[in-house]
């Protein structure tokens, strides 16, 4: 049902009330049209180029003036997955997945607590959780280098999952509390009345409303642990590498080979490019915090 | 804080059993049970690594040289403020924050009124506007460094009438920059449509009434309306970026010299090139402090706006 | 099948402020339907919400069936409510909505089915079972509620301004269907509304609240004729009644330079003050369509025209012929009343129907 008002939201527009039931017959509509189809298009454009070239022959990517005309190949994307982006796939994926579940676990119930259920001190929790997000993370990450270090951590998956659990909790904490106030009041009244325990309120009532917020929460926190880079980067190598890092040791290696490059690239960003688009409604909602819908 | 955030806490939902202490404690419990796990988590894996911060920045530890680890009080700290580097990679943070925000919240704002209309693809095109931030950062880097701003073949020189300008060794701030800008404007035009999208129709319509014309609704409800949303980008966005990392490592890897490094970057170099955990534990401490005054400041006041963030619909 | 007592029940949000309910004492007879009415904020709602558990009960008690369930959880309290906004689980279908309470019970499937069936039937909503509540109209929302109550075979049942959502033709279709659905289903019924004529037209009883607390308890009709104070005289009747602080005069009080005889018994209970707070509903002013010259003048302000009758807003004018703006009264006139704004009229307070209260305690006098 929210997705269904999400959409009709985002038909109506405040220009067109603004222009109101007059009929416009001038050119002055088109050019807008045309001008932001101009904007998106060159926008986009870097990224197309970006797919494009890696479909293309080393010598195709290379010619000047750029081309568009060629005759499209995997060699790159073969290139790729020979020098061994495997391995850091799998490696993100794992790292993406468990991370987001791990957080789901915890931020779920923590985002009960501070939402229909409210415990005392409820916004210095609030607070808390979002301060940590405003901290620079650079100025922690000596620290954690020398205790991943001691603890005999480095390049192991999992501490880039606890890293990323956390990195990505406050963020889920305060989305979820989001959606759990837009859970009536009355409906949890009523499932009382009925007589139906926490747990099933939980369960039968909550959950169903909740769950496409639950869903949303969860491509922000895949997005933002498949992309991130400097805490991989700095505390794992070729063991638990993710793709950004395969991609930086990649441009050391073959960083004249444009085509390969692209492809390894493609290869990198089109996962959360996908979910991205799945969830742009929640992008926002995600990156502020909740504060907007 | 206290009066934005009073309403979503207040007043908790009744029980009827508050008449025994016991029992109301065992409920405190039963409350907040559900939040512990996630707070000893946040406060294990992001507060110990600060204190340890604050412990390291006042000894002299270079991993090059074991057993170089020593107490020395505020050495660092002076040795920091001393650093002329350090100052120009702070200013070099602050242009290249404040600098990505302002230019991508006004083209976010550009772009956000244009979509801001019915049309045909509109649907399509917010797709395609939103892509660039959805690039992982790296590979959106890579992306600028060579496709778009290479000196021979990249397509910005070719757009320009094919000459051959080194943007990224001329220009490596801007460069670094522009890759941010590219990235962020998307969001902001997100955030901001979803601003506009939010304004009551019914007020452009009493506007239109009382005869107001489409710059005038823009500038005295439009602008006003969005003012929160323009806040909330400017910090959220400020939050983000202050952190750049991948763009300036891909791009200039901070250079030439110091010319595009950031407090993060320059912080990496301290710590993971020069091995001098002292020192980048001090500058750490030092952008920590700045931060939070910057932050406690401008967080309040956004949330303030938007009613503690989901308070309202 | 039960009676439900509020006894000295008070509801205080913060210590030391104004309680929310203050001090009720109520009896719903078995059978009975109680409105609880007032103006926002008067602890109508609060009054309900303690009786249905979701507000704590700080002093005082409530006794269903003579049970004081202070401290009983509302699933153990045997009632069913139906909510403003109906609070209909949207994940569910019509059916399960309905079947919910009784599945949380234990019930067994056939069982369910029976009474889901049973409900729907006398609901209309047969057709509608497998459907979710967001492809409902709001009528059809409000009676899956209703259901939702019915099939719990409660004790007692609450409604929480429960016609609030409903556009005027429905709320005064469903009001009537609701009234009848609780006569045949001869359940207790404490129903809450700020609609003195949601109130009149369903109550057995009326419960008129203000400021946390309670005015006047008693049947609409005994409501109407004899409110107890100056507020429940202004707050029971559409249009309000006329409420003016009159000067004593002789055996009675004057308004607009001409007296208004008083009863006896009134005379008795003023005693010697010298104004009393005179209250007439607008039934009983009339037009003075012979124009003796005798009546009060008035200057009308408004006409409002409903077919069946009229009313009319006008202003006095003083003995000495001046406007008094201050001085306003509502008259009721016929359908096709003549009059036109900016008229001067003479009216006629029927005096048998005259209400007097004390104007700095506003209580009845007699």
């Amino acid at each position: 049902m929210a997705a269904t008002i999400e959409d009709t939201a985002t038909t109506t527009s405040t220009a067109a009330r603004a222009e109101g039931p007059r009929r416009r017959s001038g050119i002055g509509p088109l050019l807008l049209t045309t001008l932001t189809w101009i904007v998106a298009v060159g926008f986009f454009f870097p990224v197309l180029w970006m797919v494009l070239t890696a479909f293309k022959t080393e010598a195709a990517a290379y010619t000047d003036p750029p081309t568009l005309v060629f005759t499209p190949t995997l060699e790159q994307f073969r290139a790729v997955f020979d020098a061994g982006i495997g391995p850091y796939l799998a490696n993100s994926l794992f790292a993406t997945v468990v991370s987001t579940l791990l957080v789901l676990v915890l931020a779920t119930p923590a985002a009960f607590a501070v939402s229909l259920r409210p415990v005392e001190k409820t916004q210095d929790v609030l607070f808390f959780f979002i301060s940590t997000k405003m901290l620079p993370v650079v100025a922690a990450i000596v620290p954690i280098y020398v205790v991943v270090n001691e603890i005999g951590a480095l390049d192991n998956i999992w501490t880039l999952i606890v890293l990323y659990t956390a990195m990505n909790l406050p963020i889920a904490v305060w989305m979820m509390r989001s959606f759990f106030l837009e859970v009536p009041k009355e409906l949890l009244e009523a499932a009382s009345i009925d007589g139906a325990s926490l747990g099933r309120t939980l369960r039968e009532v909550v959950l169903p409303i909740i769950s496409p917020g639950i869903f949303a929460t969860a491509l922000i926190c895949v997005i933002f642990a498949w992309n991130e880079f400097f805490f991989a980067v700095n505390l794992t190598a070729a063991n638990a590498g993710t793709v950004p890092v395969f991609l930086v040791g990649f441009i050391s290696s073959e960083g004249l080979y444009w085509a390969r490059l692209s492809a390894a690239a493609t290869l990198a960003a089109l996962p959360v490019v996908l979910a991205g688009w799945f969830a742009q409604n929640k992008l926002v909602q995600g990156l502020s915090f909740g504060a907007v819908k | 804080m206290t009066t934005t955030l009073e309403r979503p806490a207040a007043p908790p939902p009744a029980s009827p059993n508050t008449t025994s202490s016991r029992s109301a404690r065992t409920e405190g419990w039963v409350r907040r049970a559900p939040l512990l796990p996630a707070l000893v988590f946040t406060i294990v894996v992001t507060q110990i690594p600060f204190l340890l911060t604050l412990w390291y920045s006042l000894q002299s530890w270079n991993l090059v040289r074991p057993g170089s680890q020593h107490f020395v009080w505020f050495q660092n700290y002076v040795a920091v403020f001393a650093d002329s580097q350090f100052r120009t990679v702070a200013l070099n943070t602050i242009v290249m924050t404040l600098g990505s925000v302002l230019i991508a919240v006004v083209l976010g704002l550009l772009l956000a009124l244009l979509l801001d209309r019915h049309f045909i693809g509109r649907g399509v095109v917010r797709t395609l506007l939103v892509t660039p931030f959805l690039i992982t950062p790296v590979a959106a880097a890579l992306l600028w460094k060579t496709t778009l701003l290479d000196p021979t073949y990249g397509l910005i020189n070719f757009v320009l009438g094919g000459q051959t300008f080194d943007w990224v060794s001329q220009f490596p701030l801007a460069s670094v920059m522009a890759a941010l800008v590219w990235q962020w404007t998307p969001f902001m035009m997100l955030l901001l449509l979803a601003g506009l999208q939010s304004m009551p129709g019914d007020q452009v319509e009493a506007a239109r009434v009382d005869g107001a014309g489409a710059w005038s609704i823009f500038v005295e409800l439009t602008l006003p309306h969005l003012r929160r949303f323009l806040e909330l980008g400017i910090v959220l966005g400020a939050i983000y970026l202050v952190n750049t990392f991948d763009a300036v490592y891909m791009i200039t890897q901070g250079g030439p010299g110091t010319a595009s490094a950031n407090l993060p970057f320059y912080i990496y170099q301290r710590a993971f090139l020069g091995f001098d955990i002292g020192q980048s534990a001090a500058m750490g401490v030092v952008v920590v402090i700045l931060t939070i005054i910057v932050a406690t400041f401008a967080l309040r006041l956004v949330f303030r706006s938007f009613g503690a963030a989901g308070g309202e619909s | 099948m039960a009676e439900v007592v509020f006894d000295q029940a008070s509801r205080i949000y913060t210590p030391g402020a104004k309680p929310a309910v203050d001090k009720l004492d109520l009896t719903v007879t078995d059978g009975e339907l109680v409105v609880l009415v007032g103006p926002s904020g008067s602890g109508k709602s609060t009054a309900l919400r303690m009786l249905a558990g979701l507000e704590p009960i700080d002093a005082g008690s409530v006794r269903i069936d003579g049970r004081d369930v202070v401290n009983v959880p509302s699933k153990d309290r045997d009632i069913a409510m139906v909510f403003q906004n109906y609070a209909l689980y949207p994940a569910k279908t019509v059916r399960d909505n309905m079947a919910f309470p009784l599945k949380m019970r234990g019930m067994d499937k056939a069982e369910q089915a029976k009474r889901v069936a049973d409900a729907a039937e006398l609901l209309g909503l047969t057709e509608y079972l497998d459907r979710k509540p967001k492809a409902l109209s709001g009528g059809q929302r409000q009676r899956v509620a209703m259901g939702r109550a019915i099939v719990r075979e409660p004790r007692v049942f609450l409604m929480d301004e429960p016609l609030s959502n409903l556009d005027a033709k429905m709320r005064v279709q469903t009001r009537s269907q609701i009234a009848q659905l609780q006569n045949r289903l001869a359940v207790s019924t404490v129903y809450v509304t700020h609609d003195q004529v949601e109130a009149m037209t369903m109550g057995d009883r009326v419960a008129v609240l203000r400021d946390g607390q309670l005015q006047q308890y008693a049947t609409p009709s005994e409501l109407y004729d004899r409110p107890v104070n100056a507020f429940v005289a202004g707050f029971i009747g559409s249009p309000a009644m006329n409420l003016l602080d009159l000067p004593r005069s002789g055996d009675g009080v004057l308004l607009g330079g001409v007296e208004i005889p008083l009863s006896r018994e009134i005379r008795d209970a003023v005693g010697s003050a010298q104004t009393v707070t005179v209250g007439v509903r607008p039934e009983d002013v009339a037009v003075d369509s012979e124009g003796s010259g005798a009546g009060i003048k008035a200057v009308v302000d408004v006409v409002e025209e409903l077919g069946s009758e009229s009313y009319l807003y006008a202003h006095l004018i003083d003995s000495d012929g001046r406007d008094d703006e201050a001085t306003t009264l509502v008259v009721r006139g016929p359908g096709r009343t003549t009059v036109r704004y900016g008229e001067t009229i003479a009216v006629r307070v029927d005096a048998g129907a005259v209400h007097a209260f004390d104007p700095s305690s506003g209580l009845r006098v007699a």
